[in-house]
């Protein structure tokens, strides 16, 4: 027994997938969701660049004692091994996008913007980690890496995952969640150039969040009671595998994420752009609630769930 | 089906590809390991634009074109904008190539931007096209489709069996240098100042996806087998005959029909009107003079191209 939820020991030998044969045209290309137009044009006028806009000189390891630098690199490694997922999953989608007859022009133009944008948090999290002392390769402990190694892109391309399935879950609900983390480690960032990294990063991820909803509002007049009850089950799933597993918040899961959530402990106490357990602990709360009541404004009951950590959400 | 309605009736397939593995992402590493590559992507982010404000909209007047004209042109950019929305899931297939293949960060970074401005390229030219009276969705006659349609580079760039330096070599070193030719080209030619603009803009960004293509295969090339020089000449090979002779850049290569005639002449009109296109007649040598830098930059680092024929060209 490794711990791990059954929907994270995959098998050592893959199905080939079925994909949609594309039929390019007609090629509609005007703007068809207003709301995702205007948050593709933000995002191309929100704008930055990471070597430029962060005042990386003024970050100084030696600030800070051995303890304080050893956690911070674990952080921001961890940080960007999630943030890693994004060079696949966000491509992947958009070729899902593409390839689906019928889906809007829109989502496809803002995911080539998160793509990039994506990137640059990486280049972030992994310079903050080369500052400390040096990007950290792996989890401590390898059964964490599971929780990392969901193979998202795999199942995005795979026609028997449905599309709007998965923006609710990862889009909506996942970038959301990681939105309002995000700006609580931006809020209890005392050293101004992590502030500051985060003013840039937390600004994409609000979009990133809100491109999920938005898109869920456009498509809901059209589900199915099977549709809603499907989004419902994978978000259930979601919730109990991943998000509990600790990628977010390793502290959910000290069994496989110990070293990570001690080193998040030890970085948020040194102002140096984490959360406490209980500030995140507020967070999830808070955030697992305001989704519950805009899913349910979708037609989307999204069930309570029991955590040994959290209790009732 | 209807058109523009999401249905679960759409078409399957199944091929075998590099997703047929489990993933494994660690150890994971963002070192820079091709320099000239990391350099690309951070220019890129420096020189980012947005056609909705970067371009003098305001200086397009389209009062003084006639209606034909007004009409070819507006087909010719959206042409364009089909063939720049292709890459919108050509160049993220390729970015999960380089992940699954775990090559250097450096290269998924860059075509994660690369895929940005492909998406920007669509945008701009389907703007121009309204502008012009209108985008239009499709073209005219369904014969032509199969042209412009799809160079098969997504369906590549996820198969395993065919090799990454093949795809790019195809891909960048060629097709992406052809485009990037005639879009130099199309600077000295179109006369309207807002099509120029654009013509600039993109070409700026065109000049750093060729750049990637020949720092990847000059970094590479000095570990290829001669198995694999031969498969990235076959890859080459199939790009210009199969696609560019084909007509995917350049209407006039595409096989004789009454949609390609139809389209030619759409863009002699547009050409005429100093509103972006060429003709065959100027665009012919600057092709052929393409074709033989790619063979030349082939050949240093030890791949040969053989010789093309084509009805409107003869062997070149």
């Amino acid at each position: 027994m490794n711990g791990l939820p059954n929907t994270l020991v995959g098998p050592a030998e893959l199905e080939t997938v079925r994909t949609f044969v594309e039929q390019r045209f007609p090629l509609y290309m005007s703007p068809t969701i207003d709301s995702i137009w205007k948050l593709y044009d933000e995002a191309k006028q929100g704008r930055w660049n990471p070597q430029r806009d962060v005042d990386w000189d003024a970050l100084s390891a030696e600030d800070y004692d051995e303890d304080v630098r050893r956690a911070a690199r674990r952080t921001y490694s961890r940080r960007a091994w999630n943030e890693a997922t994004g060079l696949t999953e966000t491509p992947a989608l958009l070729i899902r996008f593409c390839m689906e007859t019928g889906r809007e022009i829109d989502p496809k133009f803002f995911l080539t913007v998160r793509n990039t944008e994506e990137v640059w948090n990486i280049e972030c999290f992994d310079r903050v980690a080369e500052i400390f002392g040096g990007r950290i390769d792996r989890p401590a402990n390898p059964a964490y890496e599971a929780v990392f190694n969901q193979h998202r892109h795999r199942r995005i391309i795979d026609y028997s995952q449905t599309l709007d399935a998965y923006v609710a879950v990862h889009a909506a609900f996942e970038d959301g969640l990681e939105y309002v983390l995000s700006e609580a480690w931006r809020s209890e960032a005392e050293n101004p150039v992590i502030a500051g990294m985060f003013d840039h990063i937390v600004r994409a991820k609000k979009r990133h969040g809100t491109f999920g909803w938005l898109y869920l509002e456009h498509r809901a007049p059209e589900w199915s009671e099977e549709d809603r009850t499907r989004i419902a089950d994978e978000l259930v799933t979601y919730i109990n595998d991943i998000v509990l597993a600790g990628l977010q918040c390793p502290w959910l899961s000290p069994e496989t994420a110990g070293a990570e959530a001690e080193a998040d402990a030890v970085t948020a106490e040194a102002g140096l752009g984490a959360a406490s357990k209980e500030a995140e602990t507020g967070v999830l709360v808070d955030f697992f609630a305001d989704a519950r009541s805009r899913f349910e404004g979708l037609g989307i009951a999204l069930p309570r769930i029991n955590s040994n950590r959290l209790g009732w959400l | 089906m209807e058109d523009g309605v999401i249905t679960r009736e759409q078409a399957l397939e199944q091929i075998a590809t590099l997703l047929d593995s489990p993933e494994s992402r660690f150890p994971l590493n963002f070192n820079s390991k091709m320099p000239r590559i990391r350099e690309l992507f951070h220019a890129a982010t420096k020189n980012q634009w947005d056609p909705k404000v970067d371009i003098d909209w305001d200086k397009l007047d389209v009062s003084k074109y006639t209606q034909e004209q007004r009409d070819a042109a507006r087909l010719y950019w959206s042409r364009r904008a089909w063939g720049e929305y292709g890459a919108i899931s050509e160049s993220p297939a390729l970015q999960i190539r380089f992940a699954d293949e775990n090559r250097p960060s450096d290269m998924q970074m860059f075509f994660s931007i690369r895929s940005q401005e492909e998406a920007r390229h669509a945008e701009v030219c389907h703007d121009l096209a309204e502008h012009l009276g209108g985008y239009i969705e499709k073209p005219i006659s369904q014969l032509f489709q199969g042209s412009i349609a799809s160079h098969g580079v997504r369906r590549a760039a996820l198969a395993a069996e065919v090799p990454l330096e093949g795809i790019i070599a195809a891909l960048v070193c060629t097709a992406e240098e052809i485009a990037f030719d005639v879009f130099h080209h199309l600077e000295d030619v179109t006369e309207d100042p807002v099509a120029l603009q654009l013509v600039r803009l993109i070409m700026r960004d065109e000049s750093r996806h060729c750049a990637f293509g020949w720092y990847f295969l000059e970094e590479i090339c000095d570990d290829l087998t001669d198995e694999q020089k031969q498969m990235i000449q076959e890859a080459v090979v199939n790009m210009i005959e199969k696609v560019e002779l084909n007509g995917y850049h350049s209407v006039w290569l595409a096989p004789d029909s009454e949609a390609t005639r139809k389209e030619i002449e759409t863009d002699e009109i547009t050409h005429a009107a100093g509103l972006g296109a060429t003709t065959e007649e100027l665009e012919k040598p600057i092709f052929v003079k393409t074709i033989a830098r790619i063979r030349e930059r082939m050949a240093k680092l030890g791949i040969d191209m053989p010789k093309f024929t084509h009805p409107k060209v003869g062997e070149f």
